[in-house]
């Protein structure tokens, strides 16, 4: 758990101009129009259908810690944008983007068929779009 | 029927190997000098359609007015119909909802063979003399069209339906019928009926753009036909693999789906 501590951590909320996207399922329960950055420890990564999953832990404003939900594409679009199973592994330090849940849960989406939101990986950027 | 399904379907990637030939020969219109005369005029006359296409995302809708499913309201329903799509609770349009009963995504149905086109995954037309197979990354579903034959007189309704097909000039047209009614006609919750007749007419409307004019017609559900146009472009990715996986899906719903549908957090 130690391991887990984090070096750095930040929440930042900010507005962006809504953006078409796709998910399998929709984004009905996503607030696109805002983006939150964490930083924090990847704790687990689920790469399979119908869509990647990964597990951040990062600490709010206040320092709470949270265990964050980032919701990606499928593992065959996600490939085709240049990541593999291996990008991000548990442990990994990242600071990521995503939109939010609506209700306030700490769950977001991170890529569709259409967006793949900022992700540095122990310092190194992985492709965008 | 279902294993005669196979048994074409195991003959068709045998002879896709074969088909390089085909489309170069429908591609100049050059007759096979190994074929018979009405073969090589048969296979002259088709146009070649083999590749793989992208489906580009969006376009939930099938109403050819309002493709994002705006007004999904809209479409000329039956009352039959209309009850369906009322109970609808779909994953993309203006009823939206992540608390969505769509059976596609909660058991893992197929999803039918016009939301094939929806999802944004390839499919690879394969063309051979007597049939044509349509694979699709997105379930790996498969579909068989049986050239320039009649519809089967006796079968099971099913989620694909019975296809037929034939070239007119530089377009395959196919006819479906014999659905069953468990899929939606699109990502919208319009439903369908068991009365489902489609007709496709896929062309290349450009050297990497295949356009399908896809037309619905279903008694049961509409007042009246409409056609939706879809655009897919070539693709140079290797056909890949996307599943519905009951296991994998529920880690998901529970860890992503579920906690963006509870209450809110106070």
């Amino acid at each position: 758990m130690r391991n887990r501590i984090l070096l750095v951590f930040s929440l930042a909320t900010t507005l962006i101009a809504a953006v078409p996207a796709f998910a399998h399922h929709g984004t009905a329960g996503y607030d696109m129009s805002k983006v939150v950055t964490l930083t924090g420890t990847v704790s687990k990564v689920q790469w399979s259908n119908p869509h990647i999953y990964y597990t951040i832990d990062a600490k709010d404003e206040s320092g709470n810690l949270q265990h964050w939900s980032l919701e990606m594409s499928a593992p065959l679009l996600l490939e085709r944008f240049g990541w593999t199973k291996d990008s991000i592994k548990e442990g990994d330090q990242v600071v990521a983007e995503a939109h939010p849940a609506k209700n306030g849960a700490p769950v977001g989406i991170s890529g569709t068929a259409t967006f793949l939101l900022k992700f540095v990986v122990n310092g190194k950027p992985l492709p965008s779009r | 029927m279902m294993r005669n399904r196979w048994v074409h379907f195991t003959v068709a990637i045998f002879a896709s190997s074969l088909l390089v030939p085909f489309a170069l020969c429908a591609q100049t219109g050059a007759a096979s000098k190994s074929g018979s005369a009405s073969q090589s005029s048969a296979k002259s006359q088709a146009p070649d359609l083999s590749g793989k296409w992208m489906i580009a995302p969006g376009g939930a809708s099938l109403d050819p007015a309002d493709p994002s499913g705006t007004h999904p309201d809209e479409l000329p329903m039956t009352p039959w119909a209309k009850q369906r799509f009322d109970a609808a609770k779909p994953p993309f349009g203006a009823k939206g909802t992540f608390a969505q009963n769509d059976p596609e995504q909660i058991y893992c149905d197929p999803p039918g063979m016009t939301r094939l086109y929806q999802y944004p995954w390839q499919f690879s037309i394969v063309q051979t003399a007597a049939d044509v197979y349509i694979l699709f990354e997105y379930t790996h579903a498969w579909r068989l069209i049986t050239m320039n034959q009649l519809h089967a007189k006796d079968f099971d309704p099913t989620w694909l339906g019975d296809s037929v097909g034939k070239y007119e000039g530089d377009t395959l047209v196919i006819d479906t019928t014999g659905f069953n009614d468990k899929s939606w006609l699109d990502n919208v919750g319009h439903p369908h009926s068991d009365q489902l007749h489609t007709v496709e007419r896929f062309r290349r409307a450009a050297q990497d753009t295949l356009q399908l004019q896809l037309t619905i017609e279903d008694p049961k559900a509409y007042t009246k036909p409409f056609t939706a146009v879809r655009n897919f472009k070539l693709s140079s990715f290797p056909l890949g693999e996307t599943m519905c996986s009951i296991s994998e899906d529920d880690s998901f719903q529970k860890n992503i789906m579920d906690k963006t549908v509870a209450a809110p957090s106070k």
